[in-house]
């Protein structure tokens, strides 16, 4: 039996039917159907696969194979896997993604200005936030783009660049780890993971669910990309990001690699239309901003 | 070593005994009008604390379209110098208006010296940086200074709003001699972020670290 995913088609037709009118409600003030063309390439290609060590590592290899022909691989291309055998987090920590778990790296070009490129990871952390809410399940984004529900950890994304070693082209691979009806986990994360099943006590349909996870992708990125494009305020998208990151307010842990040597404790006072957190060092009470590294909350 | 080196970097040191110091020009980045908080002679503060993140001294304040800039002071030392006649004026972006005397310490000027040997690699945007997993294995194994990079390694990853992007080395072949980076440290655009030594000056710079460790006091 194949691996059920879903196809480019029924993407447009989700998207026609489902996103865009759910889009003109509530951003009127935006060109809808001009910033769905715009973000049009996600999901044109999407390869589904039953196993996986890393989709991002086989993103690489379909770009290795691609420009073996001299062709590259279509900006957009979206990878599905049912489980992942090696999954990692950052810093190699540890991912568990069984059956169940919507496990998908999306591969696009970096054609994106430096100003708009910083903010796609925030773009994928924003669509996977919208879809699980949509399902009804609490969720916020911790910053950078972390989900968590009732304290304990949903989702994780990755975000990486590949330059194609023999094109010298450059990718932004977006990776998005959910889980979804995948109850149980290794004693290591037991206590810090949870997935919607257990959060709403019901199962998902993960077709539905990738489909909407890939056009709120096409929404997100198209929105980043007509913002670049026009050079309008990040601020229209960063308006909407802050309304589902829930960070500002809390007493957080600050560092690089925040779990093997945790910086300073701050409070986190705003979020910069560029990504950046504000922080007020508690010892200090000096205002910082940074652009890079994690937050545990305290 | 030729003669004609060592003859160059006694003439460097014998600059640097002269004259231990760093002039430091402050510049500013937008048009707009300034006033100065400092005066000639006075001493200020650079960058403090465990994160670099206690801003120094205000030298002066820049004030575009009813927008305060504050400039802080990035290193510490005495104001050595202050174009007093913009005081309360307009300038344009890029004007020097004041210089900072920064004395060198023996580290400074070891580094000051190796500047002109090393080849720098500078950061390509303004993140944070750490050594590529490859390179960062190599050198908790061997030690820094026997790890060699050349042209089209991965060197770094730079991280910025959680994507990290591997950074390529471009440059001579060489050892990675000295590190100006701590791994997570943001580093503005342009700073340098490691210093490569070809293996033609590995002699020349230990000649110069263990006569500056030695004469310097």
């Amino acid at each position: 039996m194949g691996v059920i995913f879903p196809t480019p088609d029924g993407l447009v037709t989700y998207i026609n039917q489902e996103e865009c009118p759910r889009r003109f409600q509530t951003c009127s003030h935006l060109p809808v159907a001009e910033i769905f063309r715009y973000g049009g390439m996600v999901g044109s290609v999407i390869h589904a696969y039953s196993t996986l060590p890393r989709c991002m590592d086989q993103a690489r290899e379909l770009i290795r194979q691609q420009s073996k022909q001299q062709l590259s691989l279509a900006s957009g291309t979206m990878l599905f896997a049912e489980t992942l055998t090696g999954s990692k987090g950052r810093f190699n920590r540890a991912w568990h993604a069984p059956c169940g778990g919507l496990w998908c790296v999306l591969t696009v070009f970096n054609q994106w200005s430096r100003r708009v490129a910083g903010l796609l990871p925030l773009a994928a952390g924003v669509a996977v936030c919208e879809t699980v809410q949509q399902a009804g399940v609490t969720v916020q984004i911790k910053w950078v783009n972390d989900l968590y529900s009732n304290g304990l950890k949903l989702a994780g994304l990755l975000a990486t660049t590949h330059v194609c070693p023999v094109s010298g082209e450059e990718y932004i691979f977006l990776g998005i780890g959910l889980n979804v009806n995948n109850t149980e986990f290794p004693s290591a994360l037991a206590d810090i993971a949870t997935s919607m099943s257990s959060q709403a006590g019901c199962d998902f349909n993960l077709v539905d669910l990738a489909l909407d996870v890939l056009a709120k992708l096409v929404w997100n990125i198209g929105l980043l990309c007509w913002i670049d494009e026009y050079d309008k305020p990040l601020a229209l998208f960063m308006d909407r990001y802050r309304d589902l990151c829930d960070s500002v307010g809390r007493r957080v842990r600050f560092g690089f690699n925040v779990q093997e040597s945790p910086g300073y404790e701050a409070l986190v006072t705003g979020v910069q239309d560029d990504g950046g957190l504000v922080l007020r060092h508690l010892k200090d009470h000096v205002e910082l901003v940074e652009h890079g590294g994690e937050i545990e909350y305290v | 070593m030729s003669q004609q080196e060592v003859t160059n970097y006694d003439a460097v040191l014998a600059r640097f005994r002269e004259d231990p110091f760093a002039y430091v020009d402050i510049h500013v980045m937008h048009t707009g009008q300034i006033r100065f908080h400092v005066h000639e002679g006075d001493k200020v503060e650079g960058l403090t604390g465990d994160f670099h993140h206690i801003k120094g001294t205000l030298l002066c304040e820049l004030t575009r379209e009813r927008n305060q800039k504050p400039i802080h002071c990035i290193t510490n030392g005495e104001v050595s110098f202050v174009n007093t006649r913009f005081d309360g004026q307009f300038v344009q972006a890029g004007e020097k208006i004041m210089t900072i005397r920064h004395p060198l310490k023996k580290r400074e000027i070891i580094e000051q010296i190796l500047r002109d040997v090393l080849v720098p690699f500078a950061a390509p945007e303004k993140a944070k940086y750490y050594f590529a997993m490859d390179i960062q294995n190599r050198i908790e194994k061997f030690g820094q200074r026997s790890v060699s990079v050349q042209e089209g390694d991965e060197l770094f990853t730079m991280s910025l709003m959680k994507r990290d992007t591997p950074v390529f080395y471009t440059g001579a072949s060489g050892l990675i001699h000295s590190v100006y980076f701590k791994p997570g440290q943001s580093m503005e655009l342009g700073e340098p972020l490691v210093g490569i030594c070809p293996p033609e000056k590995i002699v020349v710079v230990e000649k110069i670290i263990t006569r500056v460790k030695a004469e310097w006091e």
